[in-house]
C-alpha cells in the first residue's frame, strides 16, 4: 500500500528483489542529486533499482543471458555502445543494460539514444527518463558524453525493432549520427552483436497503414500479437548471447569527409555483424553441448 | 571561431562581448519600465541599497506600489506613462531630473504577459512599448538595455534537449498563443539592435519565477487549489524565484555583456517533487481533459493558471541550460555584489 500511496518509493523497499551484492550495485551507482533527487537527466534512483531488480530477474531467470567480452567495455569515461536491434519489443536494449550494469566495475548504466515517440507515450516516456534514458539529440549525446557517460545506440532505428522474421539478423542501414559524435568527442566505439532477441517473437507482417495513424515506427502483426491482445506481445523465454567486440576509435576525419564517415560507419557495422556470427556460433555450441 | 573568421551558431550564442563579465564604470542611473510586477518591486528595492546606483526611474501604468512609496526620493521616482505611446516614451527620457545626468541603463519589464484578459491592445503595447522603448535608449545615448523576456519562446516537444540552450529551436507556430508571438516580436526587435557599438542589448529568459503574487505560469499553477496535471506525465524544470531573478537582473545591470542569455534556479527535478517539497498534492486528469478541467477551475476561481497559453508544458520537459549568464555574470558578481560591498552573498 506504501508503494502506491508514495510517488517517492523508498528505495530500501526494492531490497527483497535484488540479492544483496546487486543491491549495493544500485547503491554504488553514482546518480549526482541536482537538489531533488535526480540527476540533470531525471535519472532517480528508486526507478533505477526497481528497473535493474526487473532486468536483472529477466537477465538471469528468463532470458538466461550468456555474455563475453566486458572487458572491452570502458570502466569510466564516456563511450558509445552500438548493436544490432530486434525483437518487437526493445528487450534486447533492457538486456544489454542489465548486463553492462551486472558486469563493470564499477556499475556503469547504458543510457540510450530513445526514439521520439515513447516520450509521448504517458508513464513509458516518464518511467525511461527516470532510468536515464533520454531522446535521442545531438545536445542530449553531447551532456551524457561530457558526463562522462556510456550511451546505447542502436544505428538501424526503431524500425529494426518491426524487422520481419524472414529478415532475422539481417542488419538494417546504420545512420551515420553515432559515428559522427564518437569522433566528435573522441570516444571509443563499441559494438555488441545480440542472438536471441529475433527469436522471442516472430513478426509476420508490419501493418504500416496503422502504424502511421498511431504516429508509431512500426505496428506489429505476430502470431501471438494481437490475437492474445497485450498479452501477445510478451517474449519468448528465447536464450540471449551478447558479446561485446574491441573498442573502435573513429578517425576524426569522420568529421570533415563523408567518405571517411561512410567508411567508418561500415567498420562499425561490419563489426557488429562479425559479433552477431561469433554469438550465433556460441549459441550453436551451447545447443550442442546441453543435447 | 570557424576557419573563415566567423562565429558558429553556437559560438555567436555565447559570444557576450569582449569585456564581458567586467564591471560597469560608473554609478548607475536606471529606468526600470515594469514598475509593478513583482520582481520589479524586487529588484528597485536591491538597487536603492547599492550605493553604485544613483538614480532609479520606475515607470508604469498606474499608481506606484505601496511597497515603494518609501523609498529615498532623492534616488527614486515613479512616474506613470503609455509606453505603447512613443511621445510619452521620449517624454520620459527628458525629464527635467534626468536631462543632465541621462539614463545609462534600461530594464524593460512591462510586458503584458498575462492571458487573462489579453486582446489587441495589449498586443499593441507590447510590440509598441518594445520598439519605442529601445529606439528611445539608443537614441538618448543608454549604455545597456535589458529585456525580460521567458522561456516560454522555446519550442517543446518529446525531442526536447536535457538543458535547453539559447540556441535552441524557437516555437515559431503560427497558431502559438498570441502573447507568445508578442514576446518573440518583442525580442527580434532587441536582436535587430544587438550589433549596435554603443548599447549593450540583452534579452533574459527566465525559467518559470516562484515567489508571492508573482504572475508566473509555474507560480500561478502551485498557487491553484489543486493544481491539475495530466496524468503520466512528469516534466523536468528548474524554476527561478523572484529573488534570484532579481539578483540575476542586477548583475546584468552591473557588468558587461551583450546577447540573449538563458537564467535558471539552481534545483533541477521533476514537477511532481516541486510540488511534494511544498506539501502541495495535485491532481491528475486524463490529457485530453487537461484543458477542459483548467477551464472550469478557472470558472470556478480555483486557479488563475492558464494551460491553453502553453499547453505542452505540463507534458514535456523545459530546463534552461544558464551556464552562459553563470560564465559571464555569476561567477564575475563578486566585485559587484561581495559581502564586503553590503551586497547578497554570491550563490
Amino acid at each position: 500500500m506504501r508503494l502506491l500511496r508514495s510517488k517517492r518509493v523508498p528505495l530500501d523497499m526494492l531490497r527483497p528483489l535484488l540479492p544483496d551484492s546487486e543491491w549495493e550495485r544500485v547503491r554504488a551507482y553514482p546518480v549526482q542529486d541536482m537538489g531533488l533527487g535526480t540527476d540533470a537527466f531525471g535519472t532517480r534512483r528508486e526507478l533505477l533499482g526497481f528497473a535493474y531488480a526487473l532486468g536483472y530477474w529477466l537477465h538471469r531467470s528468463y532470458f538466461r543471458v550468456v555474455s563475453s567480452g566486458h572487458e572491452h567495455i570502458p570502466s569510466s569515461g564516456g563511450g558509445v555502445v552500438v548493436g544490432n536491434h530486434s525483437g518487437v519489443l526493445p528487450f534486447d536494449g533492457m538486456m544489454v543494460g542489465a548486463d553492462v550494469f551486472r558486469y563493470t566495475e564499477p556499475p556503469r548504466l547504458v543510457r540510450y539514444m530513445v526514439d521520439y515517440f515513447v516520450y509521448q507515450l504517458p508513464f513509458v516516456g516518464a518511467f525511461f527518463r527516470g532510468v536515464g534514458q533520454m531522446p535521442g539529440t545531438r545536445r542530449n549525446f553531447d551532456g551524457l558524453v561530457e558526463e562522462g557517460h556510456l550511451v546505447g545506440i542502436f544505428p538501424e532505428g526503431a524500425e529494426a525493432l518491426g524487422k520481419l522474421s524472414e529478415r532475422a539478423y539481417e542488419l538494417y542501414p546504420f545512420t551515420h549520427g553515432h559515428v559522427e559524435l564518437a569522433a566528435r568527442h573522441g570516444v571509443p566505439v563499441v559494438p555488441f552483436g545480440l542472438v536471441g532477441a529475433e527469436e522471442q517473437q516472430t513478426m509476420v507482417r508490419d501493418l504500416q497503414p496503422l502504424a502511421r495513424a498511431l504516429r508509431l515506427p512500426y505496428f506489429p502483426i505476430t502470431t501471438t500479437f494481437p490475437w492474445l491482445g497485450p498479452l501477445g506481445l510478451l517474449p519468448r523465454p528465447s536464450r540471449y548471447f551478447i558479446r561485446y567486440g574491441a573498442p573502435l576509435r573513429i578517425d576524426p576525419g569522420a568529421l570533415h569527409s563523408i567518405d571517411v564517415r561512410r567508411r567508418e560507419v561500415e567498420r562499425v557495422r561490419d563489426a557488429v555483424a562479425e559479433l552477431i556470427r561469433e554469438a550465433q556460433a556460441t549459441r550453436r555450441q551451447y545447443a550442442g553441448g546441453s543435447r | 571561431m570557424s576557419r573563415t573568421g566567423k562565429f558558429s551558431p553556437v559560438e555567436l550564442a555565447s559570444h557576450a562581448g569582449d569585456d564581458a563579465g567586467t564591471p560597469r564604470a560608473g554609478r548607475r542611473r536606471v529606468f526600470l519600465a515594469g514598475a509593478r510586477r513583482r520582481v520589479a518591486v524586487h529588484l528597485i528595492e536591491r538597487l536603492l541599497a547599492d550605493p553604485d546606483v544613483e538614480a532609479v526611474l520606475a515607470v508604469d501604468r498606474g499608481a506606484c506600489p505601496p511597497t515603494l512609496m518609501g523609498c529615498d526620493p532623492e534616488r527614486f521616482v515613479f512616474a506613470p506613462a503609455d509606453l505603447s505611446r512613443r511621445r510619452q516614451v521620449d517624454n520620459l527620457f527628458l525629464l527635467d531630473r534626468f536631462r543632465g545626468k541621462p539614463f545609462d541603463t534600461v530594464l524593460h519589464l512591462a510586458f503584458q504577459g498575462n492571458p487573462h484578459g489579453y486582446n489587441f491592445k495589449s498586443h499593441e503595447f507590447n510590440v509598441n512599448a518594445a520598439q519605442h522603448l529601445l529606439e528611445a535608449s539608443l537614441r538618448h545615448g543608454v549604455t545597456k538595455y535589458v529585456f525580460l523576456s521567458s522561456d516560454a519562446v522555446y519550442k517543446l516537444g518529446p525531442r526536447n534537449d536535457y538543458k535547453v540552450r539559447e540556441d535552441a529551436e524557437l516555437n515559431l507556430d503560427p497558431s502559438a498563443h498570441p502573447i507568445l508571438r508578442d514576446t518573440l516580436d518583442a525580442e527580434f526587435i532587441c536582436r535587430a539592435k544587438m550589433d549596435d557599438p554603443t548599447c549593450e542589448v540583452m534579452v533574459i529568459r527566465p525559467s518559470g519565477v516562484f515567489g508571492g503574487g508573482v504572475i508566473s505560469g509555474i507560480n500561478l499553477l502551485f498557487e491553484s487549489n489543486p493544481p491539475v496535471l495530466p496524468v503520466g506525465f512528469d516534466p523536468m524544470v528548474n524554476p527561478t524565484t523572484k529573488e534570484r531573478l532579481s539578483r540575476d537582473l542586477m548583475l546584468a545591470i552591473s557588468l558587461h555583456g551583450k546577447g540573449v542569455f538563458n537564467v535558471a534556479g539552481a534545483t533541477i527535478g521533476p514537477l511532481s517533487r516541486f510540488f511534494e517539497e511544498r506539501g502541495i498534492k495535485p491532481i491528475r486528469v486524463p490529457g485530453p481533459a487537461l484543458k477542459l478541467a483548467n477551464r472550469l477551475q478557472r470558472g470556478l476561481g480555483m486557479t488563475r493558471y492558464h494551460a491553453a497559453f502553453h499547453p505542452k508544458r505540463l507534458y514535456y520537459s523545459l530546463v534552461l541550460d544558464d551556464a552562459k549568464f553563470e560564465r559571464v555574470f555569476r561567477a564575475n558578481a563578486e566585485p559587484v555584489m561581495g559581502i564586503e560591498r553590503g551586497g547578497d552573498e554570491v550563490e
